[in-house]
């Protein structure tokens, strides 16, 4: 090896990127963090742990986007794991049909999130929109008590034929024997769903329920088609929070908030391991 | 492996040190003082390639044509257009300004952008030169700071409801009244007619937010009324504010179904095909309910919510307010610039052009909407309140309080709901 040192010098173009391009700004974000620098002006002044504070004891915009949030969360990832999962065990058996649905379903994952923000706009308006004309009354995005949960119903549209797609690969994953020596057993249509399919489509599960979660916190675009820039309060989100704060020319405040962001998506992301492998029994 | 000459921890403390070090290096920042305003420097050659930085990508094709006129005139210089989102704008495009690199003449929102530009010392102090005589004084004052005139605010707004004035006539109203329960009447007897009186897009912060520029501004103790809730001596806990949520209270019946779920697009449809008789935006919504179709002229007019005595007939605000670098080589060639754009002859080809209206005086209008709107040029019209927020979070809950009344909420609760995160963010 002594005589191959050279091979060390290999990795250096890809430190030096990963230096300029994350540890770099990382450092900037946490340096800016305890500033109230205004992301423009010269100057700026040292806060110490004043934004973090703030954050957490007096703010209560950014306390309401982390509730909306958490609230997107839940319906997004049991909506989304539920029909994605509906959709995969429906459609998995490969047939001219099912080829031709799963297309159907998966469609929309191909879109822009922009072009989705404008269809349900289209969906949801009051008053030319597409559930108006059905006759389903409401306000929708503008209902203060519901208005993220229908954000949630497009972010389902929006995300569930891919869900369905890593669900149908664990399902391929399931040898066919399980099911033969299910059935010989007496087990019906349930109970093989419930004691061969579903403990055998766990890491899918635990894959899709992760990925879900990282859109969930990530449904920036969505939410600002939606609901126009800034969100109002029923509809910000933590994304959103932050975006607000950096164009109120507070960069040193949306840092701070940065990093609680990453810290919710840590704590939130720790509890889903906790809970998978609780329910795996380890 | 021990004996390696650079063993993988060797590597990963190399790493580490590395990133400690960039760390500390990121930690010098930005640093220094704010600049004070820079004056003078109009003196050298108008030559050489000047950079026009703003965000109006929209507007490129009509600035290309009077870029033309400009290079005709002064051959020795180009100007390129260094073209930003508007989103970028408020951050990246104005850090490089500030570097000099680009935007030798430059663009900035009213505002705080326009106030953080100033504290940066970016601005060029344009007080005495020749070109602010081509200007309308009372519509610069946006551009203005601390007694001098940093900007010249360029583009001129009426952020103000628009009307259908056939469809008003059509029901009795070729005139409509100058108090709050004339104009509750208006809107009663439309309503009455199978007419949508308001069309109001509550769903859209940036839209809907334009109302209350009208709403305020008579019942206003002051015409910075805004900037003094920001700043903490009034309140909108305080009757004046109280009176506008009760009168938003009072308009819920007269807006459209569903109106705090309303995106832009679908009022301004309502507005276009002539089912609504008002849409509350603003004049620049004529453009795009054109394109939707629509056929009729255009007016203008601001809810009056006072009894009499009204002090303000509507709105204006303008933004896009034109500056010269101060860290620019070329601040001669970016005022002889700006000189040509404030050319009235310029100015109308740019507003007909952009079908916007121009702070310049005795520009020609041509096109039939901006001639429909230009009365309101010299009528008494308030700068756009909602602009004096230099706090976006502010603004937001502020406006929000409307929007929450419109949907049920309380005056009161509401008013509260938004005092406290004034008062959190300030």
């Amino acid at each position: 090896m002594r005589r191959h040192w050279g091979l060390y010098l290999f990795p250096i173009p890809a430190l030096a990127l990963y230096l300029a391009f994350f540890v770099l700004p990382a450092a900037q974000g946490l340096q800016y963090a305890i500033t109230d620098w205004d992301g423009f002006s010269p100057g700026f002044d040292w806060v110490g742990a004043g934004n973090f504070t703030r954050i957490v004891s007096a703010d209560d915009q950014f306390a309401n986007a982390l509730g909306n949030n958490l609230t997107f969360l839940l319906a997004v990832v049991s909506g989304q794991t539920v029909l994605a999962l509906g959709l995969a065990v429906l459609l998995a058996a490969r047939s001219r049909g099912s080829t031709a649905l799963r297309a159907l379903f998966f469609l929309p994952t191909v879109l822009s999130s922009i072009s989705v923000a404008f269809v349900w706009r289209f969906v949801y308006d009051p008053n030319l929109g597409l559930l108006h004309s059905v006759g389903v009354p409401g306000t929708f995005l503008g209902d203060e008590d519901t208005a993220i949960l229908w954000v949630a119903v497009a972010q389902i549209w929006f995300h569930a034929g891919q869900m369905m797609v890593l669900f149908i690969a664990g399902l391929h994953q399931i040898p066919a024997e399980l099911y033969e020596a299910a059935h010989v057993d007496g087990a019906g249509r349930w109970q093989r769903f419930r004691f061969v399919t579903w403990p055998l489509l766990a890491p899918a599960t635990a894959l899709v329920v992760a990925y879900t979660t990282i859109q969930s916190f990530k449904a920036f675009d969505l939410i600002l088609g939606l609901a126009g820039n800034p969100p109002r309060s029923s509809l910000d989100i933590l994304s959103t929070r932050i975006y607000t704060t950096f164009t109120n020319s507070r960069l040193g405040y949306a840092a701070a908030e940065s990093i609680v962001f990453m810290l919710a998506i840590g704590v939130v992301t720790w509890l889903q391991n906790r809970a998978a492998r609780i329910g795996a029994g380890r | 492996m021990s004996n390696h000459v650079f063993s993988r921890r060797g590597l990963l403390k190399a790493a580490g040190l590395a990133g400690g070090a960039v760390a500390l290096a990121a930690c010098a920042g930005p640093g220094g003082e704010a600049a004070p305003v820079a004056s003078g420097g109009f003196d050298g050659p108008v030559e050489g390639e000047l950079s026009f930085a703003h965000w109006r990508a929209e507007d490129k094709d009509v600035f290309d044509q009077v870029i033309a006129g400009f290079v005709q005139k002064n051959p020795k210089v180009t100007v390129r257009q260094d073209i930003s989102a508007s989103a970028d704008y408020q951050s990246t495009a104005l850090t490089k300004i500030r570097g000099g690199g680009t935007g030798d003449a430059f663009t900035a929102f009213r505002g705080a952008q326009f106030s953080n530009i100033a504290s940066a010392g970016v601005w060029t102090d344009l007080t005495g030169q020749s070109l602010i005589g081509a200007y309308d004084p009372a519509l610069i004052t946006a551009g203005a700071s601390g007694g001098k005139q940093l900007g010249l605010p360029y583009q001129l707004v009426f952020n103000m409801p628009v009307t259908n004035p056939e469809l008003l006539a059509q029901h009795g109203y070729a005139e409509l009244p100058r108090s709050w329960d004339g104009f509750l009447g208006v809107l009663d007897g439309l309503k009455g007619k199978g007419v949508t009186p308001i069309a109001w897009p509550g769903g859209d912060s940036g839209n809907g937010g334009q109302l209350i520029n009208s709403m305020v501004m008579n019942n206003a103790p002051a015409d910075d009324a805004f900037a003094q809730v920001e700043a903490g001596t009034l309140k909108v806990t305080d009757d004046w504010f109280l009176t506008t949520l009760k009168q938003y209270e009072q308009l819920k019946p007269y807006f459209q179904d569903g109106a705090t779920g309303t995106a832009n697009e679908a009022a301004m449809q309502l507005f276009a095909t002539g089912k609504a008789a008002f849409l509350a935006t603003g004049s620049y919504a004529a453009g795009p309910v054109r394109k939707l179709g629509a056929r009729f002229p255009f007016g203008l007019y601001a809810p009056i919510t006072v009894a009499s005595g009204a002090k303000y007939e509507g709105i204006f605000n303008a933004t896009f307010i034109l500056g010269v670098n101060a860290n620019s080589s070329k601040k001669a060639a970016a005022l002889a610039w700006l000189a040509h754009l404030s050319d009235p002859a310029v100015a109308s080809v740019y507003a007909n052009g952009t079908s916007q209206h121009v702070t310049v005086a005795g520009v020609e209008y041509t096109n039939a909407d901006l001639k429909a709107f230009a009365p309101w040029l010299t009528k008494k019209t308030l700068l756009a309140p909602r602009f004096q927020f230099n706090n976006l979070d502010v603004r937001t809950a502020v406006e929000e309080a409307a929007v929450k009344v419109v949907g049920g909420t309380e005056p009161e609760k509401a008013a509260e709901a938004a005092q406290r995160v004034v008062d959190q963010k300030r």
